[in-house]
């Protein structure tokens, strides 16, 4: 059976863009809950197997992928470590590591490890210790983080003047949107750029987001990085306090892939505040990062998600569309989005936004919107690339469109009729189609990237009558909790019929 | 000559001065008249008896020339931080390359590297402080012993965190967020240097030099310097700057002599 699942995993990996298949570790003579005694070369081993890639040969956070990841992956020989249970500048406690192995660091390229066994963990955390003299010359130092009040004693007007107190907005800003007057010009340790978390995005705190996560992160701050240990600046009862502020900030993502579109009778609302849009279900999108042309990352990703609300008339579709960037940025380079739709006669033959534009890959049905440009424009072409469009060697077609910039959100109202006949080769949507929809976003305060979506289905007929049977509930698992399940089938099914073809 | 010193640097020499010479000796006539107008900065200086212990009656004096034209000090900008902007009428720069009026280097860090193997020189009892103030650093270099206590001090009403490098003590990186915070350290093994970096405000850097001896020296505004109560030998002096690395010379002093030391730092 388990060479079926080394098959099955194999025929995956071609369709796993960048993703860290692992198979099952060759560790398993340990026994699941106990830690078993440390065995170096086991530690080796399982390290060369499973972290080498990014980490390096020897540790050095120079493996082959590292350029690829930002955060770039840790040099695990300086023994400099972010999430800790002990004091700034003190190693990380076994269990410390052994929680980073087993939850991996949302929002980053380390992925979580719990499918190896327990025993393999530990053997890990054994060999990573013994990469830095850290471990013994700066022994962990545990730091008290206090009694959890509890959610029933929480009083976030209390943990609000907490957060202002510590002067958290500086880099987090007023409201936690990671926009603070300081955001855009911290480095870490190593001169690279970074950026505060966005404290709204609960789904991406890299060490967790309950209360004591937070508590930990505040008393023990996160080495390497710009955020300070507040251990001497704060009593643990108002950490607690802070962190269930902190906790009320977080929000949900509904990362359904389908955005449901409601219909109106007349014409569409423009004013991005039109409660109108409220009659159609949000659908978000988280984006990814696209490597540059030498295939690196070297900058934080600044726009990470996006919502939109779908209207049509039958005529004409309406997006609204809302994204997070720290920076209002008109000048130049300019904030800007493009909306992709697969042209006429593309059906079917989707490129991934990950990769576009290669040479050859088919051309694109964009339209471009730019904060550089004259307030209420939006420009549609057929296009192989995003430059020809930036720069005016297309001029594109006009499209009605509407923005506003508010605490660190563009929202943009852009306006597109379902079928143009204004646009050569543009994609021709009827008010029955299921239509795929990508997002480009652009930062001008990050200018050296860009965020992408995956495909979104944009359904634009009618919901059916009876009962909501296909309308999308919020997605319960956060992060890439869809992706995992849908690998997870994938490989059973492909593993079934391995099964049905060797009998 | 690069940039005119603010007054505030001026004061901060003294600092220096008063910090970095372990056994209490200012070694300049231009920083000690400084010092008289901040009797409460010259409070903190190393007076223990402690510090007394190197028996002995040689010195090291030198200066530290600089040639070639300076770079232009980079403007620091506060805007993103009014409590910061608030305490400046007068324009602040990086004090990065600061050439005195007489052509010598400031803010170099003087001190001896070799010659002092298996003495044991304990910690003063008294602090070393830095401050933060203006949002500058305050000293910008400066030294401290191994195992002396370092009072880190936020005299601003804004968040400062002290983000120290070190590699060869334990690293920290403090939250300073209310005016009079003040946090003890002190680090366990020599180190040239230690950069102390404030994340919130980017512009905001000091350089910790840290030594296992009391023999050592920040130029000042008139860019010399004084190694005094040294034992009879022959030592290598070092001198240390943040953008154009160390140098070294060797000098060799009996008792009751002063050696002489020159060192000359190029624009590149």
């Amino acid at each position: 059976m388990r060479s079926l699942v080394h098959r099955a995993a194999l025929l995956l990996l071609p369709l796993v863009e960048s993703a860290v298949l692992v198979a099952p570790s060759a560790v398993a003579e340990t026994i699941a809950g106990h830690r078993p005694s440390p065995d170096l070369a086991v530690g080796r081993a399982a390290y060369q197997q499973h972290c080498a890639r990014c980490h390096g040969v020897e540790g050095r956070g120079d493996g082959y992928d590292a350029k690829r990841l930002y955060p770039r992956p840790r040099d695990l020989t300086e023994g400099i470590f972010k999430f800790r249970s002990t004091a700034t500048g003190t190693t990380p406690t076994d269990e410390d590591l052994f929680n980073t192995l087993t939850n991996g660091l949302p929002g980053t390229g380390m992925p979580d490890w719990s499918h190896l066994d327990e025993g393999a963990r530990w053997q890990l955390v054994a060999y990573l210790t013994s990469l830095s003299a850290a471990f013994t010359d700066a022994p962990p130092e545990s730091v008290n983080l206090g009694t959890d009040p509890g959610p029933k004693r929480a009083d976030h007007a209390q943990g609000h003047a907490v957060y202002e107190k510590l002067g958290c907005a500086a880099c987090h800003g007023l409201g936690g949107r990671g926009n603070g007057p300081s955001a855009a010009t911290l480095v870490d340790n190593w001169g690279r750029p970074t950026r505060p978390k966005d404290l709204t995005e609960g789904w991406s705190y890299r060490g967790g987001n309950r209360p004591r996560d937070i508590v930990a992160r505040m008393l023990t701050g996160i080495d390497g990085t710009p955020m300070p240990s507040y251990a001497e600046a704060v009593s643990t009862d108002d950490a607690w306090q802070l962190a269930y502020y902190v906790r009320s900030l977080q929000r949900d993502i509904a990362s359904t892939m389908i955005a449901h579109a409601r219909r109106l009778e007349g014409p569409l609302p423009e004013d991005p505040d039109d409660p109108r849009w409220q009659e159609a279900p949000r659908a978000d999108a988280r984006l990814r990062a696209v490597v540059d042309t030498q295939g690196q990352i070297n900058a934080p990703q600044t726009v990470t998600r996006l919502s939109v609300w779908v209207l049509h008339n039958g005529e004409a579709m309406g997006l609204r569309l809302m994204w997070n960037d720290t920076s209002d940025d008109r000048g130049t380079p300019a904030d800007a989005l493009a909306v992709a739709l697969l042209p006429q006669g593309l059906g079917g033959d989707v490129v991934s936004l990950q990769t576009w534009p290669l040479r050859d890959t088919p051309s694109l049905d964009l339209c471009l919107w730019s904060a550089a440009q004259t307030a209420g424009e939006a420009r549609e072409a057929v296009a192989k690339d995003f430059s020809t469009l930036f720069d005016g060697t297309i001029a594109g077609t006009v499209r009605e469109s509407r923005a506003a910039y508010l605490d660190g959100e563009w929202t943009v109202v852009i306006t597109r009729p379902l079928a143009p006949t204004d646009v050569p080769g543009a994609a021709q949507l009827d008010a029955q189609a299921i239509v795929p929809v990508g997002f480009v976003v652009w930062d001008g305060g990050n200018p050296s990237q860009r965020a992408v979506s995956m495909w979104i289905d944009v359904v634009l007929r009618p919901p059916k009558t009876r009962g909501q049977g296909h309308e999308a509930a919020p997605s319960k698992t956060q992060g890439g909790g869809g992706a995992i399940w849908a690998i997870a089938s994938v490989v059973l099914v492909a593993g079934l019929g391995l099964v049905i073809k060797t009998r | 000559m690069a940039s005119a010193p603010r007054a505030q640097f001026v004061t901060l020499a003294a600092l220096v001065v008063a910090i970095g010479c372990g056994g209490g000796k200012p070694q300049e006539a231009s920083a000690k008249s400084n010092t008289a107008a901040r009797p409460l900065q010259l409070a903190q200086a190393p007076e223990d008896p402690a510090t007394a212990q190197p028996s002995g009656s040689a010195a090291i004096t030198g200066r530290v020339a600089f040639s070639g034209a300076p770079p232009a000090a980079e403007r620091v900008k506060m805007d993103a931080d009014p409590q910061c902007a608030l305490q400046h009428t007068d324009a602040v720069h990086k004090p990065e390359v600061v050439v005195n009026a007489n052509g010598t280097l400031k803010h170099v860090f003087v001190y001896v590297q070799q010659g002092l193997e298996g003495k044991s020189f304990a910690a003063p009892a008294s602090a070393a402080t830095l401050n933060q103030h203006g949002c500058m650093y305050e000293p910008h270099v400066f030294g401290v012993q191994v195992g002396q206590e370092l009072s880190i001090v936020n005299s601003d009403a804004t968040l400062h965190n002290v983000n120290c490098k070190a590699t060869k003590s334990k690293p920290f990186n403090l939250a300073q967020p209310t005016k009079g915070m003040k946090t003890s350290k002190q680090f366990a093994a020599p180190e040239i240097m230690v950069k102390c970096v404030c994340n919130v405000h980017p512009w905001m850097a000091a350089y910790i030099g840290v030594v296992a001896h009391p023999y050592f020296a920040v130029t000042g505004d008139e860019g010399t310097f004084s190694l005094a109560g040294l034992p009879a030998g022959t030592y290598t002096v070092a001198a240390w700057h943040e953008k154009y690395g160390e140098q070294t010379q060797t000098v060799t002093v009996g008792d009751g002599e002063t050696g002489s030391v020159a060192f000359e730092f190029k624009a590149q």
